[in-house]
């Protein structure tokens, strides 16, 4: 018996994330969208590949895998919906993240295990009417009483608020203390006190579901706050490089979705008795775009072994999320311009991942506060 | 139920390119992926197992990158994966690939139950399987869409150009499957990064494991050589006839006497 090198996990990962989505997701991807409404099959479906556990160890049913191998599925998720990618890296990361580091056994038992196997929705609360780029202004309140939390306020834009079993909510609990008074609660859907709105209705990402939370003397027991107290932002800080270049993953996927639909229409349109693929505008456009989504790769995956060595990568997976983020819309924004009035057009898909892409500028930090950052990383502020 | 299945890595593609000179396939540069049928074959071991107890081996001959395919198939929960891999065995046909493959299932010597796919996406032939158990001397159950395992015996329903047909064997037998018996699970990416690890189940075996000979493999124990592979040209000239049903007969029999086809005078 001789020996054969083993394959790389991701390029396994890549592999299958691939074929699933390309079998799973882009037949049904549009349908997706226009139903408007969380896919729990789909939800199911993906539970199946055992993604949701990619970065928790065996003890909870995960996979023990890497940040690297996390960032692939989600990309291959995208590059069909980023609906489905979304809701994916909501339930591997900041949806379960706290009660994976901070929660008691029971909590792992009845909310952790069931939400790595597709049986229970997570959801993530920080954003509140008047704290989104700004966390420092979080409103929402926890206050101790007896052996429980008592919390009172509100949240917005929280996906997957409408459909999830439990939520990690960002509250203060020492206003004198400002961010280091912010600390995460476990609250379960159910709680009494908890309301849940109605859905909003938005421009994109529509096979996500979100909603405002709000908290009226909701009683929780004492080991539902998520870390030490006071350590909460944080705690938020230590996976805040891991949002990011998830971000920054997710964007890649969008972005090569416009660009093979546009590479396809190029060379299949015909004006002028030619390909409209054979006009130097339009090349112009593949290349830019075929040059961005290869740089955001190598930003983003560079980052990802940075974080998998265990280094801070801050600085860097701003930047690969800044900039993959601004790739997938110019992308996007030029796909729509080789397709001309089908662009413009329900039945082609470049009109959803128009849409779709604006959800990347938000989440994990705008552009612009994101070159805040960048600018003080480098030392000018 | 100890379970051996057959596992053919393929290109990805369905523009299969040729190679003008030796009239092989071109590999190079085309991702392989598991034959998709042979995935039916693996998800119907999977569930046999789970039922009823037993292993799944995985069976490959390739070239060195058929270890993807065992490492998919171990994450998808097969328990072992062999690869059968030398240079010896390169350009088999499928007699010879049929006999590499046999012989090593004979070395698994442990097995109730060998599964196929029904045909390989690139080679086409659906050989293997047939003449795998011709090797073996155990029956053979082809074409099936529903496998049932009974105590030492399976039964099949076989699917038929115009219907279909029940059949009972017994145990060892081999069964190759179609697309329509189940739908495969994907593997699991836990299942994945552990394929990867070096105390991952897999063994590779040579020549010399399996105790052949170098003429007996290979394209030196090929009954058949390719002496030329092309693509047939498609082009065929239709031509519409028109007119009363008696002229379009008429103008009918004048076009086949043109062509010289006799009319069974
Ligand atoms: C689809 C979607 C899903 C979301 N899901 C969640 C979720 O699950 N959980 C959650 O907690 N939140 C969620 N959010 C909210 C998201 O985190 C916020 O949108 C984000 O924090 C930005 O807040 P804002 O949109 O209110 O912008 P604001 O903070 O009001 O900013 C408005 C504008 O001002 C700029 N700006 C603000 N501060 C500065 C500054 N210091 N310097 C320069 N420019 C500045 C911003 O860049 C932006 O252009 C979601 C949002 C969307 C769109
Ligand atoms: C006349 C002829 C000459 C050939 N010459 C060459 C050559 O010179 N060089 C060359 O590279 N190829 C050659 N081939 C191709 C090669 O022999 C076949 O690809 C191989 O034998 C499998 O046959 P198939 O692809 O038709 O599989 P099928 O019989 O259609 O496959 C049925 C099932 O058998 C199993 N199976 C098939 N192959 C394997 C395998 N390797 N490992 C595990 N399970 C398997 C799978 O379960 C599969 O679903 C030749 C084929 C023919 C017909």
């Amino acid at each position: 018996m001789f020996n054969i090198p083993k394959p790389k996990p991701e390029d396994l990962i890549r592999k299958t994330f691939a074929r699933f989505t390309d079998e799973e997701i882009i037949p049904r991807a549009r349908e997706m969208d226009e139903a408007n409404q969380f896919p729990r099959w789909m939800f199911e479906k993906v539970a199946t590949t055992g993604a949701f556990g990619i970065r928790y160890p065996k003890s909870v049913g995960g996979a023990g895998g890497t940040t690297t191998q996390f960032c692939v599925i989600v990309e291959e998720l995208a590059r069909g919906s980023m609906s489905v990618a979304a809701f994916t890296a909501m339930q591997c990361l900041m949806g379960t993240n706290f009660l994976f580091e901070y929660g008691t056994p029971d909590q792992h038992e009845r909310l952790l295990k069931p939400a790595i196997r597709g049986e229970k929705v997570a959801s993530f609360a920080l954003t509140e009417a008047d704290a989104a780029t700004d966390l420092g202004g979080v409103k929402t309140m926890a206050r101790p009483d007896g052996d429980s939390w008592i919390i009172n306020g509100s949240k917005t834009w929280i996906t997957n608020a409408p459909v999830a079993d439990f939520y990690t909510v960002l509250c203060q609990t020492d206003k004198s203390k400002g961010l280091k008074g912010l600390n995460f609660f476990l609250i379960e859907r159910g709680t009494p006190g908890l309301y849940v709105s109605k859905k909003f209705d938005k421009l994109g990402t529509r096979a996500t579901e979100i909603s405002e939370l709000a908290f009226t003397d909701v009683r929780i027991p004492f080991e539902n706050r998520l870390g030490r107290e006071g350590a909460g932002v944080g705690n938020l800080l230590r996976i805040l490089a891991v949002i990011r270049v998830m971000t920054a993953a997710l964007s890649i996927g969008l972005a090569r979705a416009a660009y093979d639909h546009s590479k396809r229409y190029a060379l299949e349109r015909f004006q002028f008795g030619k390909r409209i693929g054979s006009f130097q505008l339009v090349q112009q456009k593949i290349a830019n775009m075929a040059t961005d989504i290869w740089a955001s790769e190598l930003m983003t995956y560079k980052t990802c072994e940075m974080i998998d060595r265990g280094e801070r990568a801050l600085k860097e997976a701003s930047m690969a999320k800044y900039f993959a983020s601004e790739v997938a819309c110019r992308a996007s924004d030029e796909a729509t311009r080789i397709f001309g009035a089908y662009s413009y057009s329900m039945e082609y898909d470049v009109q959803r991942f128009y849409r779709d892409c604006r959800f990347l500028l938000f989440g994990g930090g705008t552009s612009e506060i994101l070159q805040t950052i960048i600018s003080r990383e480098c030392g000018v502020f | 139920m100890d379970i051996v299945v057959l596992v053919k890595q393929v290109p990805n593609t369905t523009e299969v390119r040729i190679d003008p000179k030796t009239g092989n396939l071109i590999r190079e540069g085309v991702e392989s992926i598991i034959n998709p049928e042979d995935r039916h074959a693996l998800e119907a071991a999977l569930q046999i197992r789970d039922n009823t107890g037993g292993k799944v081996t995985v069976l490959s001959m390739g070239p060195p990158q058929a270890i993807d395919g065992i490492c998919e198939a171990l994450a998808m929960g097969a328990d072992r994966g062999i690869l059968l891999s030398d240079r010896i065995f390169a350009g088999a046909d499928t007699w010879a690939t049929s006999t590499t493959l046999g012989r090593a299932i004979r070395k698994i010597e442990q097995f109730d139950l060998v599964l196929a796919g029904r045909q390989a996406v690139d080679g086409d032939t659906a050989q293997i399987g047939p003449q795998v158990a011709e090797y073996l001397g155990i029956p053979q159950l082809t074409y099936v869409q529903k496998l049932e395992v009974r105590e030492g015996a399976v039964i099949a329903e076989r699917a038929l150009e115009d219907g279909c047909e029940h059949i009972e064997a017994p145990t060892p037998v081999l069964v190759t499957v179609l697309s329509s018996l189940n739908e495969p699970r994907y593997p699991t990416v836990a299942g994945l990064i552990d394929s990867t690890r070096p105390r991952a189940p897999i063994e590779i075996w040579n020549g010399a494991d399996l105790g052949v000979k170098a003429y007996e493999v290979g394209l030196a124990g090929s009954l058949t050589q390719v002496v030329k592979t092309f693509t047939p040209k498609g082009a065929r000239n239709t031509q519409y006839l028109e007119g009363s049903p008696a002229a379009v007969a008429a103008q009918l029999i004048d076009a086949l006497r043109k062509k010289e086809i006799r009319l069974g005078e």
